[in-house]
């Protein structure tokens, strides 16, 4: 499931980074400001998953201690 | 003792949790950078403000996360 996941992320990343960043097709090769951009987007995007995944595991784990503090009361 | 059949049920429902949480986290991922970067890609890093910017983003998604449950939990639409 990691696997697949990892390819998700991968597909829907280069899907994400050209979108932002091609925009003519008047060559066939990449510029290098296209280039850059391409760089500079998926650098970007990788930070900001990890950031988000800080924070999800920090939301996730709060919610867990609530809901066993919830059950202790309710076990009363 | 767990009968085998529940154990079977119980492998089940933990992957479903598991899928439902992988899935969650690519959304939020997904829709925070949507949300908060600024799609020039003038830097490879994110400025303080989109930093700040994921950061209350996460907390948000996650609330509304919890509202839509609570909603739906209330109709029997989750749980199957």
């Amino acid at each position: 499931m990691q696997v697949r996941d990892s390819l998700r992320m991968y597909n829907n990343l280069v899907e994400r980074c050209f979108k932002d960043c091609v925009e003519s097709f008047r060559r066939k090769e990449l510029d290098s400001t296209e280039e850059k951009c391409v760089q500079k987007c998926t650098d970007k995007f990788m930070k900001s998953s990890a950031r988000t995944g800080l924070r999800f595991a920090e939301l996730s784990s709060q919610a867990e201690q609530q809901m066993q503090q919830l059950t202790q009361q309710q076990n009363r | 003792m767990a009968s085998p059949e529940d154990i079977a049920k119980g492998l089940r429902v933990a992957e479903q949790e598991m899928e439902y949480r992988v899935d969650m986290f690519n959304k939020m991922v997904s829709t925070c950078f949507d949300k908060c970067m600024d799609k020039r890609y003038k830097e490879g890093d994110m400025n303080v403000g989109e930093t700040a910017c994921v950061d209350r983003c996460a907390s948000k998604y996650w609330q509304v996360t919890g509202i839509v449950g609570q909603l739906l939990g209330g109709q029997g639409a989750m749980g199957q």
